[in-house]
């Protein structure tokens, strides 16, 4: 097939992919140029630049639904909203490798979390199997060594862990769609939907193992085993990235994948296994959290549960519920980034202050820093007035409308517990015992405290004003 | 007017953690005029007016929908009143602080007491949760208090999350609260009835679901006790009123003997452990469990006399536990023990505190004249003529009991032979005593004139 089957319209259509993997071959150029000291702004000024640029580019497509490559990439309401997560998630991460990374390592960090991030572009508009392949392993071989750029031994066992558990399940998911391809004839996810399909053991078994791969990428219960370990072992602002970036491209491509790729008929029993493993992640991420004396694993399993709650708000496939998951995906993106803002922040050179033990007495220490972390906790947990809270009950009310109200229980158990481990640190930020000691650390990075102040603005302004993208469906043409 | 009601105190609260944090003197006048305008708007803007601003259009319609009418009216001067009074008297380390998280105690109760919509009543009734949270962390004396109280009411919080979200989606609007009542109908119904049972249930405490309670008022500093036990309590209570009785009253027909008897076990149970305790504050607190009970009571006989008294006992309970309250932390302050065992005598030297605490402790038994008795026998009588011979029977018997301890409890502290080796024999300093003033001449004036909540109130209860 030669090139010019292509249009321009093609082209435009992936230009803001292009865009940031350009900047990352820029900014390893400029870092060879930069003198000693400067390269670490030179690298986040580029990285920021490029990704603003490649995030208005996006932005275009809104409201413009596009077939690029003969279905490879869909533009459209669907993909420029989980594109625009991911850049802005990519901007937040940066900054806060900014902030704490070491200088030396700058430029590669940044080059790596670009590519990363066309990788979940990609994977926010890939239609076919191709594509959403394509995508994945970008995203992931890029994670893999981010992973282990920190100087300690558990970077590397993070990296090691990452690798070898995430190609299995890439291997699960490239079986699935080699099942998918031969029961269709076609790489395209569209023709999944002739109802022939719903007959052919083929398309079951590619879709089970396709599912599966999804649930690993998804870190869903019970295939969540990697995510604490990656995320503590992992530099913090990595791990920030991984909890965002890698969830939502995964659940844009499985959005598609149970949307519009499904023959009629076959939507209940196929992701039936799914939603449960959503709400069993709801009650089990939750649970894990409560025995947590590391914040990031904490964190991880916090996103364990948080994501079962974005998943279960598409059961039922409405197109309300497709606009409340993405929501709260962008509710998420806030809380989640912000909290891992303050953990960076409270951090020193050589060693982040994840352990839960020493945010002993943050408030009387750092009050605002404290403040701030109890809001994002609040937030996390489902309190008024953030959007944790709004995203819930809308959440909720899908779940109840569309007749999975067992899904709405679950949350509300799962919401239950997970209380005892978000308070558990307001506690102890505020506890008045001043007999442990915590060394106090760290200047003030004003790059990450604006950052921060931009997640607390945004989880508060998405609750008063809840916009919810109308322009998502279809998927797949 | 209503929004700068609710705004106007959270707003202030957090303005004063700019204040220096050694400062006492500027943080209490500045608390006290907050407050002193919280009652004031209701009065001069004759309720407030309306506030209404679009949240939600899918999946039901919700609004930012305020107004401080009706019943609200009446509970938002209570609450300013007990919030006047808490912060005039309140005498704690880290004054500052305490005083900001009673002002956003103050405002975020507002939200829930004026809220005309479901999500919005959801929002702050989760939101009112956090600075007593915060007391307890910062001047609780034991670790679980603080745990128990956010887990009871967050599990309940939850659950009126679960039933709003179900309302709203079988209903189409939350924005519901004061509007003509329409009956839901459906398998729903009991379901949705059962989310906003549970959470209102904790909230109140009714048994057996009370064991945060006694803990909560113990742990706490007396005025933050005051102001929680004659104000937040009542959310669940005001919340079958305004929410249950006009839109679910199928399922509370049908599960009207549970509530009765819940209602009644409370208070046996609350009358009969005051009866015992030593703890004044654990007192005053199951005593609270007991009266709460009887306005439970009251609700559920579905009877528009009964339901007429429950709203004057909800507002005269608020006015004795508060002034119940304050003075056992003034006891507390001058001799460092709330213990009957220890204390004794205190009306030799201290004649007005005295004084003080004799009128509250009658208004809690129900001696008639004051605010208490009006509540009591309305309650009563309405209870007999909606034909529930056999319940307003039994709720006579912890009528008596509460004479017996709340005199108990008077003769404990304030009769009795002088104990030497206590502490501190100050009486009231003029500043205590005008915290106690406004919420003893309320209970006075209510007892005496109390046509004039009624009058309002007889057009809501219809």
């Amino acid at each position: 097939m030669s090139m010019n089957v292509y249009t321009q319209a093609d082209w435009n259509a992936v230009i803001p992919l292009f865009v940031v993997g350009v900047t990352a071959l820029v900014v390893l150029f400029a870092d060879l140029l930069a003198k000693h000291g400067a390269k670490r702004y030179v690298s986040l000024i580029i990285g920021i630049a490029g990704l603003v640029v490649a995030g208005a580019l996006c932005a275009r497509g809104y409201g413009h639904d596009y077939d690029a490559f003969g279905g490879g990439f869909v533009l459209g309401g669907f993909a420029v909203v989980f594109e625009e997560i991911i850049v802005v998630s990519a901007i937040f991460s940066l900054v806060l490798y900014s902030a704490i990374g070491s200088e030396d390592r700058m430029s590669g960090a940044v080059a790596l979390m670009l590519w990363s991030t066309a990788g979940a572009m990609l994977m926010a508009g890939a239609a076919n199997l191709m594509t959403i392949f394509l995508g994945l392993e970008l995203l992931s071989l890029a994670l893999y060594c981010l992973c282990g750029l920190a100087i300690r031994p558990t970077s590397r066992e993070s990296a090691l862990k990452y690798l070898i558990l995430s190609s299995t399940a890439s291997g699960f998911m490239l079986y699935g769609m080699a099942l998918l391809f031969g029961a269709g004839g076609s790489v395209a996810l569209a023709s999944l939907t002739v109802p022939a399909m719903a007959h052919n053991p083929l398309f079951w078994l590619g879709s089970g193992l396709f599912l599966i791969g999804i649930a690993f990428k998804l870190s869903l219960v019970p295939f969540h085993l990697w995510a604490p370990d990656v995320y503590e072992g992992a530099p913090l602002p990595v791990t920030a990235f991984m909890s965002v970036v890698t969830k939502a491209g995964t659940l844009a491509v499985f959005a598609r994948f149970a949307y519009g790729a499904l023959p009629a008929g076959t939507a209940h029993a196929l992701l039936l296994p799914i939603w449960i493993l959503a709400g069993i992640s709801m009650v089990a991420g939750n649970l894990g959290m409560l025995a947590q004396t590391d914040m990031k694993r904490l964190l991880a399993y916090s996103g364990i549960a948080q994501i079962g709650y974005i998943v279960a708000a598409l059961a039922g496939g409405t197109s309300l519920g497709m606009r409340y998951a993405i929501y709260y995906l962008a509710a998420y993106m806030f809380m989640n980034l912000g909290a891992f803002a303050v953990v960076a922040l409270g951090s020193s050179d050589n060693e982040e202050g994840s352990r839960i033990a020493s945010f002993h007495g943050l408030g009387r220490r750092r009050p605002v820093l404290a403040a701030a972390m109890t809001f994002f906790l609040l937030a996390l947990a489902g309190f008024p007035p953030t959007a944790g809270f709004l995203g819930k009950i809308l959440i909720l009310s899908t779940n109840v409308g569309a007749g999975y109200a067992w899904l709405a229980g679950l949350l509300i158990l799962g919401t239950a517990i997970s209380l005892y481990a978000y308070f558990k640190i307001i506690r102890l930020m505020y506890d008045r015992d001043e007999s442990q000691r915590v060394r106090d650390v760290r200047p003030a990075a004003p790059l990450a405290w604006v950052s921060l102040a931009i997640c607390v603005i945004g989880v508060l302004v998405m609750t008063f004003y809840p916009l919810t993208p109308s322009n998502v469906l279809p998927l797949v043409k | 007017m209503t929004l700068v009601l609710i705004l106007l105190p959270i707003a202030a609260g957090f303005a004063l953690f700019a204040l220096p944090k050694g400062d006492r003197t500027i943080g209490k006048i500045a608390g006290c005029v907050v407050a002193a305008i919280t009652f004031f708007i209701p009065i001069f803007a004759r309720g407030g007016g309306d506030f209404t601003a679009r949240w939600l259009s899918r999946p039901f319609t919700a609004a930012f929908h305020f107004n401080a009418g009706g019943i609200s009216y009446w509970i938002a001067l209570l609450l300013a009143l007990c919030t006047f009074c808490a912060i005039l008297a309140a005498n704690v380390p880290r004054l500052r602080t305490f005083i900001a998280l009673v002002l956003i105690l103050e405002g975020t109760m507002l939200g829930v007491f004026t809220a005309r919509d479901l999500l919005a009543f959801a929002l702050f009734w989760d939101l009112m949760l956090i600075p007593v949270f915060f007391t307890l962390v910062g001047w609780g004396q034991h670790r679980e208090t603080a745990w128990r109280y956010i887990i009871y009411n967050f599990a309940g919080g939850l659950t009126l999350l679960l039933a709003t979200a179900a309302f709203g989606v079988i209903y189409g609007s939350t924005d519901v609260i004061g509007q003509p009542a329409h009956q839901l109908a459906g398998s729903w119904m009991p379901w949705i009835f059962a989310g906003f049972a549970f959470a209102f249930l904790v909230k109140t405490p009714v048994f057996p679901l009370h064991t945060w309670m006694p803990a909560t008022y113990g742990d706490s500093p007396s005025p933050m006790a005051a102001v929680v036990s004659a104000v937040q309590s009542k959310a669940g209570l005001y919340g079958f009123i305004v929410i249950a009785l006009p839109f679910l009253r199928g399922a509370m027909h049908a599960s009207q003997w549970l509530f009765i008897v819940l209602g009644l076990i409370s208070l046996l149970y609350g009358a009969f452990v005051a009866l015992v305790q030593t703890d004044a504050k654990r007192i005053v607190a199951y005593s609270s469990l007991s009266h709460l009970g009887l306005i439970l009571l009251a609700i559920f006989s579905f009877n528009a006399v009964a339901l007429e008294g429950a709203l004057v006992y909800i507002v005269a309970h608020g006015l004795f536990s508060a002034a119940l309250f304050l003075i056992l932390g003034y006891v507390e302050q001058r001799e460092e023990t709330r213990s009957l065992v220890r204390l004794g005598g205190l009306g030799r030297a201290n004649p007005r505190l005295a004084g003080a605490f004799t009128i509250a402790a009658l208004a809690a038994l129900g001696l008639p004249g004051l605010a208490g008795f009006v509540g009591e026998i309305v309650i009563l009588a309405g209870v007999f003529k909606g034909g529930y011979v056999w319940p307003a029977l039994v709720a006579l018997v912890p009528i008596v009991i509460a004479a017996a301890y709340m005199l108990r409890l008077l003769q404990g502290a304030i009769n009795g032979p002088e104990v030497v080796d206590l502490p501190e024999r100050r009486d009231l300093t003029w500043v205590e005593g005008l915290a106690l003033a406004p919420l003893l001449a309320a209970l006075v004036v209510l007892g005496t004139n109390p046509h004039a909540v009624l009058s309002t109130l007889a057009v809501i209860s219809k």
